[in-house]
C-alpha cells in the first residue's frame, strides 16, 4: 500500500458520469463475547488469531503503530471510520485496497467491499465469500428471528449496507435532492452528502444506501437500491438536459470560471476546490470542456487534507500556518493536475 | 513556545482558522496540530442515521419505569436496559434475548416494523442453534418424565442430551 497514493481500485476504473464508487457493507459478531462498546482488545486475542489464520491473503494494518496523519489518510480513502482512528488497532486491507476488515469497530468484524465499475451484486458476491471464509473458524452471533446479531439495532438481521455514491450536481443545483431523500426515506433508503457538513455537501457528492438491515433479503435490499439508483440517475440526466437546453450560457460561464480557477489558482480550500472540480467533471460530462478529461473520483480524494499534508511531509517545506500551507499545496496540486501547469 | 494543547511540547506550528473577527490563532506542536484534522474529516460512510435520538426518548420513558422496578442486568455483559438505552448499542448478543420485550420494541422502531430476519443464514451457526433448541426442548421432556417417575424413558433422554451435547462440543472448535 502505498500511503499517498489514491487507491488501485479507484486509478484503475473507467471514468464514467454520475455514478462514482458502490461498497458493500457487512457486520458480523461473534457470540459468547461482549460486543466491542463492552469489551477491550485484549478480549479478542483468540478471534484475531482466528482471523489471521482466516485472512492469510489481506495485510494486516497495525493502527496502534500509525501515526495519525497516517490513520486520517485511510479515513479520507474510506477505508476506516473516524471512530476507528481512536479506538481501533487492527485491520486487514487488500493490496489494490478494495476490501478491509476492521476489527473490533463497532461490531467484532466489518467487512467491506468496494469498488468502481463493479456492480453492487459482484461486491456482495465477494463480500459473502468472505464472510464464508470467517465463518468456518468464527463461532457468529445469529439468532432465527434477528438474524445477525449487531451491537446497534439498526444493523440486526443482513448487517449489510449497501451504497452506491452519485455526483448529482443537476439535481443538487436545482433543489431537488430534499425531495428525492423525502421519498427515498419512506422505503427505507437513505440519499445524503458524503463530504461535509453544510446543506450542499462537498463536490455535490452524495451517497445512496439502505436504512433497514432487517425483513429482506440481501438480493432484495441490492435490486431495489439498483432501481433508485436508476431513478435517480435519470433525474439528473433530465436536469442536465435543461442546464444544457435552457441556461447553457449560464451553465458554460460557471463551468469555465471554475476551470479557469483551478487552472490559475495559488491558495485555494477544500470545500472551494470540490465545487469547482466538480463543475469542471459537468462541463466534461456535459461535452462543454471537449478536449479536456477528467479523473473526478480520484482528484476528490486527492484534495483532502491528509493526501495534501502527505504531499507537504514529502516537500520539507518550512510553513508558518498548516492550514494555509495546505491551501497552498492544494493550489499547486491543481495547477498540476488540471493545468498541467506548477 | 510551548504548545496550547498539551502545554508539554515546543510548538512548531501556527494555525489560524477563520478570518475578520472570527480569526482564531493557534500555536500547537507537530502532534497536537495533526489531531486538528480530525475535525475535517468526510463524515464516514456508515452512520447511516442517528438513532440516539429515538433511543434517548426510549430512554426518559424508561428511567420512570426502572425507579418503580428493580435493576435487571445482562449475565454475560453486564448491560441493564438504562445503559442500553443511553449508548444506542446492546453490549453482547445475549441482550436481545435478556430484554427480550425491549429489544423487539426497539427494533420494531429503527426497522420499520420489519421483525423477521429472511436474508443469509449462515451454515454453521444456524445449525448450532437448532442444537441447542433441540437440547432446550429435550431437558423439559425429560423433567416431565422425572416428575412422572417415568426413569427408563428419562435416561434415554438423558443419553440423548448427553450425545447431543457432546456433538456440540466437538463443533466448537
Amino acid at each position: 500500500m502505498t500511503m499517498g497514493k489514491v487507491s488501485p481500485w479507484i486509478t484503475e476504473a473507467k471514468e464514467t458520469p454520475v455514478e462514482m464508487s458502490s461498497r458493500i457493507r457487512l457486520a458480523r459478531n461473534v457470540r459468547d463475547l461482549p460486543f466491542p462498546c463492552m469489551l477491550k482488545d485484549e478480549g479478542m486475542s483468540e478471534v484475531i488469531e482466528k482471523l489471521n489464520a482466516a485472512l492469510t491473503d489481506l495485510r494486516q494494518v497495525h493502527l496502534d503503530e500509525m501515526k495519525f496523519e497516517d490513520k486520517a489518510l485511510l479515513v479520507e480513502k474510506h477505508l476506516i471510520s473516524p471512530l476507528f482512528t481512536k479506538r481501533g488497532r487492527l485491520s486487514y486491507i487488500s493490496d489494490d485496497e478494495s476490501v478491509s476488515i476492521m476489527v473490533n469497530e463497532e461490531d467484532h468484524v466489518r467487512i467491506q467491499v468496494m469498488g468502481a465499475g463493479d456492480s453492487l451484486d459482484e461486491l456482495y458476491k465477494r463480500a459473502s465469500a468472505l464472510d464464508d471464509r470467517l465463518e468456518e473458524k468464527l463461532n457468529y452471533a445469529f439468532d432465527d428471528k434477528y438474524g445477525f446479531l449487531t451491537a446497534c439495532p439498526t444493523n440486526v438481521g443482513t448487517g449489510l449496507r449497501a451504497s452506491v455514491m452519485l455526483h448529482l450536481p443537476g439535481l443538487s443545483l436545482g433543489n431537488r435532492i430534499q425531495r428525492i431523500a423525502n421519498n427515498l426515506n419512506r422505503f427505507g433508503f437513505t440519499l445524503r452528502g458524503i463530504y461535509g457538513e453544510g446543506s450542499v455537501p462537498l463536490g455535490h457528492i452524495y451517497q445512496l444506501s439502505n436504512q433497514l438491515t432487517l425483513g429482506r433479503t440481501e438480493e432484495e435490499i441490492i435490486n431495489s437500491l439498483n432501481e433508485l439508483k436508476m431513478r435517480i440517475i435519470e433525474e439528473e440526466d433530465e436536469m442536465r438536459s435543461i442546464m444544457n437546453d435552457d441556461h447553457l450560457l449560464k451553465a458554460k460561464d460557471s463551468i469555465f470560471r471554475s476551470y479557469g480557477t483551478l487552472k490559475y489558482a495559488h491558495t485555494i480550500s477544500l470545500k472551494e476546490a470540490a465545487n469547482h472540480l466538480s463543475n469542471v467533471k459537468l462541463g466534461v460530462d456535459l461535452k462543454l470542456l471537449p478536449e479536456y478529461t477528467i479523473r473526478f473520483q480520484e482528484q476528490i480524494q486527492l484534495i483532502q487534507p491528509a493526501f495534501i499534508k502527505m504531499r507537504l511531509n514529502t516537500l520539507e517545506k518550512e510553513y508558518a500556518s498548516l492550514e494555509g500551507a495546505v491551501d497552498e499545496e492544494r493550489a499547486t496540486l491543481l495547477r498540476e493536475l488540471i493545468g498541467g501547469t506548477s | 513556545m510551548i504548545c496550547e494543547a498539551c502545554q508539554e511540547n515546543e510548538a512548531t506550528v501556527h494555525i489560524t482558522t477563520g478570518s475578520g473577527l472570527n480569526k482564531t490563532e493557534r500555536y500547537l506542536c507537530e502532534a497536537c496540530a495533526n489531531k486538528s484534522f480530525s475535525n475535517q474529516f468526510a463524515s464516514f460512510p456508515d452512520d447511516s442515521f442517528d438513532i440516539h435520538q429515538l433511543l434517548q426518548s426510549l430512554s426518559a420513558q424508561q428511567s420512570a419505569e426502572a425507579s418503580r422496578k428493580q435493576k435487571r442486568r445482562c449475565d454475560t455483559c453486564g448491560s441493564t436496559i438504562e445503559t442500553i438505552l443511553k449508548r444506542g448499542k446492546f453490549g453482547c448478543a445475549d441482550c436481545y434475548d435478556t430484554f427480550s420485550s425491549k429489544s423487539s420494541e426497539i427494533i420494531t422502531k429503527v426497522q420499520l416494523y420489519q421483525t423477521q430476519h429472511v436474508g443469509k443464514v449462515p451454515e454453521k451457526s444456524s445449525a448450532y442453534i437448532k442444537v441447542k433448541k433441540q437440547i432446550e426442548s429435550l431437558r423439559e421432556e425429560l423433567a416431565g418424565l422425572v416428575e412422572r417417575q417415568e426413569f427408563e424413558e428419562a435416561a434415554v433422554v438423558r443419553d440423548r442430551i448427553k450425545s447431543l451435547e457432546a456433538g456440540d462440543d466437538d463443533g466448537k472448535s
